[in-house]
């Protein structure tokens, strides 16, 4: 036979035509650290102690230690046990990991001594169905959750605010939003906290920003938790931020020491998409990151790559160190909000792939921001999932019974929240002397699906009206008052409510989120207990019986009708 | 977007150490150690030459002086754009990086803050480089523009991000540790 040269086959037309062709796939590198998790210059694990002290990490001697090294060797390692367990063949502890007769304490316990090095050589051993076993085991929360990102391409605080109820009253746990213009943070973070107690009361939310912003709005109790304290794994990109692990440290127990939730962002590609590798992989110094997270003694960690996704999902074995990163951060017994928050691919097929490392065996936030809004108006740049994804993510959970923390909620139950949401925004903006919130607008806020669906703002005077939020030093108590001042007692005892937990500081716990009932479910009452076939979380009962509901289903009992 | 038919390429004449202006009526235009040279273009291919012509245009429109300094040891773009402001008469500055991400950034904001950023490189072209002058010109006057709408394209990231890795890469060779910034007259003449 013959061929025909620069003819190309009808097939190779409909292959190219394929969205994953969009993508884009480049070669490793890994002299500049361009490599997942298999790298020649990635260091062989070792340590010494003398005196209590480590005086040898991964074979660099304390005198050439860089500041991570020092912070991990002071702070997260346990020296009493680092000699002893790094002594153990890496062969044995991923089987422990995999293991469900090897209690997650036991796991745990092994874990706190390890090096980074250690660490890397363990679960380089493990494919990603072992470590989707390990993960279903390590996780911190017994009971598995979900994070949306709500935001709008317009800043608008009205769209915020009613796709903040719709996200709480669909089941995530945590609502987090960030802006266009920062300088819009404060009306929105607002539109935040009020939509989101209006959707369920105890839904915990946060505004990512500059850090002293982020902080000013978390203690003001405009914000509930923060998350966005990103941390690096090589001392030139910690540098380059003007940042140190104790300068995080610090900021850490500025946030403890008035009772907010927080957790620590890293993620596999930060350090070579900021140039700074060093010549290690990615999972390499994302495990540094995790252990400094540990040192620095926060509750938990955001980490799957996050925004850098693009890179480990353009080489090659990527998405099994994102699924790496996750199990390490909760073996290390921290939470782990795990990724899938960022837009990662033209096609469906390779969005969902990505995902099923956590949401089979279940993480303590599957996504760290699920987009509750049409990723054109998601202001982190996009995510994994969005609006436009609900019925499929239900349909997934339904069909694999698993819980990825949503569940199909009935049109009018939306409406209606959404409608409340707006209503209640509009008070407290009136209440507080805020630009006007119109009519049109909260019914535009009803019904709507994107920011082009709501009537433009004064964008001016919605500035000067956010400046003057923090000037005036509005606070999360002044939000109660305006709302119970406007008939809006159920919401306004939501937020109070939300408020008190940064006195008891539950929400200070591992993994702490708040149920319906305000009860904080975190690592202390909800611990994973699972130990194999059986036992831990499984989804059953009146949860199943909720996700067994879809926007369509037949009914058996009279096959010419549908029950929702 | 695509790049304009007249090619046009950019030098960047070195003319002595950045200092800080006195006018303050200026903008500085702030750039990374491998603008327009060894790069020549974004990310999506707009001309370096272009970038800086419909920035100075649109400065230039709204009566505005510009002044261009290229920043040699760092490649952070709140890093170069606050250097930028922090030498700039007006305290505006815009920043730019080779593969075109871009900030408008002012002297008295902490430097990871901003005034306007526009982090997605794949989505500038010509007309967007063009109101980012303007804006950040009306910013100098003391005036408060409608911010730049902001593009947002969320695929932008599975498409570009891992090239974007390799851009910067090849840009972070191109830093000159402890260089100071150093004041550079654009010089843009047409490809014949």
């Amino acid at each position: 036979m013959t061929t025909t040269e620069g003819r190309r086959s009808k097939r190779t037309e409909i292959l190219e035509a394929r969205p994953v062709n969009l993508d884009g796939f480049v070669e490793e590198w890994p002299e500049k650290g361009l490599v997942a998790m298999e790298s020649d210059f990635d260091p062989t694990p070792s340590v010494r102690v003398e005196d209590g002290r480590i005086v040898e990490l991964d074979g660099r001697a304390r005198a050439d230690f860089d500041f991570m090294d020092t912070f991990i060797a002071d702070h997260a390692l346990d020296v009493e046990t680092a000699e002893e367990v790094n002594a153990i063949p890496s062969i044995e502890i991923a089987r422990m990991l995999v293991d469900p007769r090897a209690t997650r304490d036991e796991v745990i316990a092994v874990g706190r001594g390890l090096t980074p090095a250690k660490i890397l050589d363990v679960v380089k051993l493990m494919n990603v169905v072992e470590i989707m076993m390990a993960m279903q085991k390590m996780r911190a929360r017994r009971t598995p959750a979900n994070q949306a990102h709500s935001t709008s391409a317009k800043d608008n605080p009205i769209q915020v605010a009613a796709d903040a109820a719709e996200g709480a009253l669909r089941g995530f746990a945590e609502l987090e939003t960030t802006l266009g213009v920062v300088r819009y943070a404060p009306l929105v973070a607002i539109a935040l906290q009020v939509g989101g107690q209006v959707g369920r009361g105890g839904v915990l939310t946060q505004c990512a920003l500059e850090e002293a912003t982020e902080l000013e709005l978390g203690m003001r109790g405009i914000t509930a938790y923060a998350e966005t304290i990103s941390v690096y794994g090589t001392e030139s990109v910690f540098v380059d931020g003007d940042d140190t692990p104790w300068s995080k440290t610090f900021l850490a127990g500025a946030y403890a020491s008035r009772g907010i939730k927080m957790r620590f962002t890293s993620g596999t590609g930060s350090e070579v998409q900021m140039g700074n590798a060093e010549g290690r992989s990615m999972l390499y110094l994302e495990i540094r990151c995790i252990l400094m997270a540990k040192g620095a003694g926060v509750q938990g960690l955001q980490n799957g790559s996050i925004s850098c996704i693009g890179v480990p999902g353009a080489v090659p074995g990527g998405i099994r160190a994102v699924a790496a990163e996750n199990l390490i951060a909760s073996w290390m017994d921290l939470e782990c909000a795990s990724g899938n928050d960022q837009s990662f691919s033209h096609s469906s097929m390779r969005r969902v792939s990505r995902a099923l490392p956590q949401l089979l065996p279940g993480t303590d936030f599957v996504c760290s921001g699920y987009s509750g809004v049409p990723n054109a108006d998601n202001m982190f740049a996009g995510s994994n999932f969005d609006v436009e994804d609900y019925d499929d993510w239900n349909t997934i959970q339904r069909d694999l019974q698993v819980d990825g923390g949503l569940r199909h909620v009935r049109e009018p139950e939306i409406l209606q929240v959404r409608e409340k949401a707006a209503r209640a925004l509009q008070a407290v903006f009136a209440e507080l002397d805020l630009p006007p919130i119109t009519d049109a607008e909260v019914e535009a806020a009803v019904y709507a699906h994107g920011s082009g669906d709501y009537p433009d703002r004064d964008v001016l005077e919605d500035l000067k009206g956010a400046q003057a939020v923090m000037d005036r030093g509005v606070t999360g108590l002044d939000l109660v008052k305006a709302l119970e001042r406007t008939g809006f007692h159920d919401v306004a005892e939501n937020l109070l409510t939300v408020l008190r937990q940064r006195v008891s500081g539950d929400l200070l716990q591992t993994s702490a989120i708040l149920t319906d009932d305000f009860v904080p479910l975190s690592a202390i009452n909800d611990a994973n207990d699972y130990g194999g076939p059986g036992s831990g979380y499984r989804l059953e009962g009146e949860r199943w019986e909720q996700l067994k509901k879809l926007r369509h289903v037949t009914s058996a009992e009279n096959p010419e009708t549908e029950v929702s | 977007m695509t790049a304009p038919a007249a090619e046009r390429s950019l030098t960047l004449k070195e003319v002595g150490q950045a200092q800080r202006g006195s006018r303050p009526d200026e903008v500085v235009i702030a750039v990374s150690p491998a603008f327009a040279d060894p790069f020549t273009k974004t990310i999506v291919e707009v001309p370096h030459a272009e970038v800086i012509r419909q920035i100075l245009a649109g400065i230039e429109e709204q009566g505005v002086h510009a002044r261009m300094i290229k920043v040699w040891d760092t490649a952070d773009l709140a890093a170069v754009a606050h250097i930028g402001a922090r030498l700039s008469g007006s305290g505006i500055s815009v920043g730019l990086l080779s593969r075109g991400t871009t900030m408008i950034h002012q002297r008295d904001l902490p430097r990871l803050s901003n005034l306007e950023l526009f982090p997605q490189s794949p989505l500038l072209d010509a007309e967007v480089f063009r109101l980012i002058g303007s804006n950040a010109a009306q910013y100098a006057k003391g005036e408060s523009p409608a911010p730049v709408p902001t593009r947002n394209d969320q695929m932008a990231r599975p498409r570009w991000q891992a090239k974007a890795a390799l851009l910067h890469l090849k840009e972070y060779e191109c830093i000159v540790a402890g260089r100071r910034p150093v004041e550079v007259e654009p010089v843009i003449s047409r490809l014949s």
